[in-house]
């Protein structure tokens, strides 16, 4: 199992390298740590509420990520008094005025965060849009991969899903019980394509 | 006193889908370097494959999710397109590589493909400007210019931000004075990112009207059934899938659109994640040159036999038919629903040699279009035509609306299943008055329907219809006495049976039948009319009126209802009313001929 701390001993030294390098190329100065819309750093993960977190990371134009919104928000709903929910868009081009817009569009009322460096996205180990990442109460990742199993790849689907891995996952750690599956692989945008 | 004795027929003509024009050309072929040691770059390499086949749908305001048009567009979407390349998901092209070349093919080479991986592998290089190809250039407006009729739909259709896909149908009501000559129609379905096609079909008696719950509201339905007269000579597809560049109609092959007919837009809609609104627009382009070249549509099936046992992974369909005249075959359009895996349509020569007219080895329905051939395929009398369909009615298929697999049969709904091939073909025959090759083809395929399913009510019907329309009453009132006795009460087969005794001069029976017309469908303008005329040809005139007025009610612009209301009046011996209706005919049509001489007949001195 991983450590939540290793990792971020590994990333802080790519991290100052890669926001030294932008600065230097003229582009804008990415901020470290995740954004919340208003621009301030906002860490998920930092002070741990007692309660599981779960990162669901989309983007805007990716159509796989975009179906699962009612079913998110959905997610949200049912599990709001017991874990945290948060959407990580992981685009460093896409402005918190997008992701409102995005928000209002598609009905969410969950939180939203940016993480223009990448940095959940490598603590939460995950490399698709959409994909979910689950921390239990004490901060560790117990799940990264799918939501279900409705896309069986990019334009490969069932007309609905017949398992729930995120739920499965949420139910088992809300019991404090070890999540049932580490890992199962998620379908849609590659998020190192956005590199 | 003259009397018309024009009898109305419909003819039902079972439509699964059309097929649309052609869509646009893309022949810029990429030239494939060897990619064995030289670095793969994006404005020498990949350009020129996904400016031709990616770029088509992924422009703003198109199909596709995201743009391909730029550098930084593919880049953003690198290792997502090599790998969907490699898997042969996009570009969506279902055929294989065949003898027939298909317009529009968007198939990609292996090597092409592998020129993806490659670029990823290598850094994603740029490459020098100079090696770009200039960026492909999409018109956003009326692809053919500002078309003579523009049409919307009366109202929109509002998609839930979930769940499965949605079927709808939208009815545009023409609005023509006369019969006017089509060249083109382009489909403007909306928001194209919710569409997963559209196809466009003529309803001539505007019978999908009677599925609406409000003039105007649509209807869902993934398959429609539309009546049509029985010899409707233009079997012509208009479809839509994303990327559709239009291509008018082949030279002398227009459309032709009578005042009353109806465009039915059937759409296949997928929801976004939110709520969303779609209403299609359909821009009509009319030409001064009436068809002289009427391609027919033939349709080979054998729905009959699909009955999918639950976990069969290749359950097969075949059907096959023999041409009895050469045709030219111009488009073909393969139609299954989800469980259908692999698509295969072939004719074997006369000589005995075996072609492949299409295959398909992993059908998927979202992604279904018509084929054009570049070339009309020319298929000699004595062809056989085939199909052969395999399903896959297993957990393995994704796609099976069942989890787990249920038994499924053929049907109208998504979950049931189809097994049609569709041939649009031009008869290579000069038509001579006794032997009208589209009609010899007809009625071929409709016997051949028949007896593939000899308890088939559209079968029988349409096998009348054609009989009946050559003149063999006695052998159409067979069949459509067994259409009437597998669907008992319908009031489409009542009127055709009623009209095809009244061709027979079995005036009882015909006012029997056309009396049970009206019975189940009051508004019904072809019975009313037909059984106003049979009543008149009795003798019955106060009843001819009462049918004949009811018809003109429903029909005010029909010149030949106005005129046999007039004749009837006059027999009755009310002759200013007979006057009346016979210039009100003569006002709709300043040409006809029967309600100019009665009327001459009547104001005599």
């Amino acid at each position: 199992m991983r450590s939540l701390l290793s990792h971020r001993l590994l990333l802080l030294p790519t991290l100052l390298i890669l926001g030294a390098f932008l600065f230097g190329a003229g582009n804008c100065v990415y901020a470290q740590s995740p954004l919340d819309l208003n621009g301030k750093s906002a860490d998920p993960l930092a002070a741990p509420v007692g309660k599981p977190v779960v990162l669901v990371f989309v983007r805007t134009d990716c159509p796989i990520s975009n179906r699962y919104a009612p079913l998110l928000q959905k997610l949200h709903s049912a599990y709001s008094a017991k874990a945290n929910f948060w959407l990580v868009y992981p685009d460093k081009h896409i402005s918190s005025q997008q992701i409102r817009d995005h928000l209002r569009q598609f009905g969410y009322t969950l939180g939203a965060l940016r993480d223009p460096a990448h940095v959940l996205v490598k603590r939460s180990s995950v490399s698709i849009t959409p994909e979910a990442a689950v921390f239990d109460v004490h901060g560790k990742l117990v799940y990264h991969g799918r939501i279900d199993n409705w896309y069986e790849d990019a334009g490969r689907s069932r007309p609905a899903a017949t398992t729930h891995e995120l739920q499965s996952v949420l139910d088992a750690v809300i019991a404090g019980k070890p999540a049932p599956l580490l890992t199962a692989p998620a379908v849609g945008c590659y998020i190192s394509d956005l590199e | 006193m003259n009397s018309l004795t024009k009898v109305r027929v419909a003819g039902l003509i079972a439509l699964a889908v059309f097929i649309g024009p052609q869509t646009k050309t893309g022949s810029l072929a990429s030239a494939v370097p060897d990619t064995g040691t030289q670095t793969i770059t994006f404005n020498r390499d990949l350009a020129p494959i996904v400016f031709r086949t990616c770029a088509p749908c992924h422009h703003p305001g198109e199909a596709a999710p995201f743009s391909l048009l730029t550098y930084g567009d593919v880049k953003s979407h690198a290792r997502q397109i090599a790998d969907l390349t490699q898997k042969r998901i996009m570009p969506p092209w279902l055929p294989e590589p065949g003898e027939f070349q298909l317009q529009d093919d968007l198939h990609l080479t292996s090597d092409e493909i592998a020129l993806f991986r490659k670029w990823v592998d290598d850094g994603l290089p740029e490459g020098a400007s100079a090696d770009l190809p200039p960026s492909p250039k999409f018109n956003s407006g009326w692809q053919l210019g500002e078309p003579d009729l523009i049409l919307r739909a009366d109202s929109s259709y509002e998609i839930p931000a979930s769940g499965s896909d949605v079927y709808w149908n939208f009815i545009f009501r023409v609005p023509l004075e006369q019969t006017r000559w089509i060249k083109a129609i382009e489909i403007r379905p909306g928001e194209r990112r919710l569409v997963h096609h559209a196809n466009l079909i003529v309803d001539r008696s505007q019978s999908s009207r009677r599925q609406e719950k409000s003039p105007g509201s649509g209807f869902p339905g993934m398959e429609l059934q539309i009546e049509s007269e029985s010899f409707d000579p233009d079997g012509h597809f208009f479809f839509w899938k994303p990327g559709t560049i239009l291509a008018p109609e082949p030279q002398d092959m227009a459309l032709r659109l009578d005042p009353g007919n109806d465009l039915v837009l059937n759409t296949h809609l997928q929801p976004s994640g939110k709520p969303e609104k779609i209403q299609p627009s359909i821009g009509i382009y009319f030409t001064q040159e009436p068809a002289s070249k009427f391609p027919l549509l033939l349709q080979l099936e054998n729905d009959r036999k699909l009955d999918i046992p639950a976990g069969d992974k290749n359950f097969l369909v075949t059907d096959e038919f023999k041409l009895p005249e050469a045709v030219s075959l111009l488009a073909i359009y393969p139609h299954a629903h989800y469980l259908g895996r692999d698509l295969l349509a072939q004719a074997k020569l006369p000589g005995g040699e075996t072609k492949t007219l299409l295959h398909i080895s992993r059908w998927d329905l979202n992604w279904q279009a018509v084929f054009t051939y570049k070339q009309p395929v020319s298929l000699p009398a004595g062809t056989i035509v085939s199909m052969r369909y395999r399903y896959d009615n297993s957990e393995d298929n994704l796609a099976n609306p069942n989890s787990p697999p249920q038994r499924v049969r053929a049907g109208n709904r998504a979950s049931d299943e189809m097994a049609h091939l569709w041939l649009q073909v031009l008869p290579q025959s000069i038509p001579a008055d006794s032997q009208d090759p589209s009609r010899v083809l007809q009625e071929a395929i409709a016997r051949h329907h028949v007896e593939n399913n000899p308890d088939d009510f559209e079968a029988h019907y349409n096998l009348a219809a054609m009989l009946q329309a050559r003149g063999e009453t006695a052998q159409s009132i067979e069949h459509y006495r067994r259409a009437l006795s597998l669907k008992p009460g319908d009031a489409t087969v009542e009127n055709a049976l009623g009209s095809a005794y009244f061709a027979a001069q079995d005036l009882p029976s015909a006012i029997q039948h056309l009396s049970a017309s009206v019975k189940v469908r009051p508004d019904y303008f072809d019975s009313q009319y037909n059984l106003g005329l049979a009543f008149a040809n009795a003798g019955q005139f106060p009843q001819a009126i009462e049918h004949l007025r009811v018809a003109v009610a429903l029909h005010p612009r029909d010149a030949d209802a106005e005129a046999n209301l007039g004749a009837a009046y006059a027999a009755n011996g009310d002759t200013q009313e007979a006057i009346a209706h016979l210039r009100r005919a003569l006002e709709l049509n300043p040409q006809h001929t029967l309600a100019r001489e009665n009327l001459a007949a009547l104001t005599r001195p």
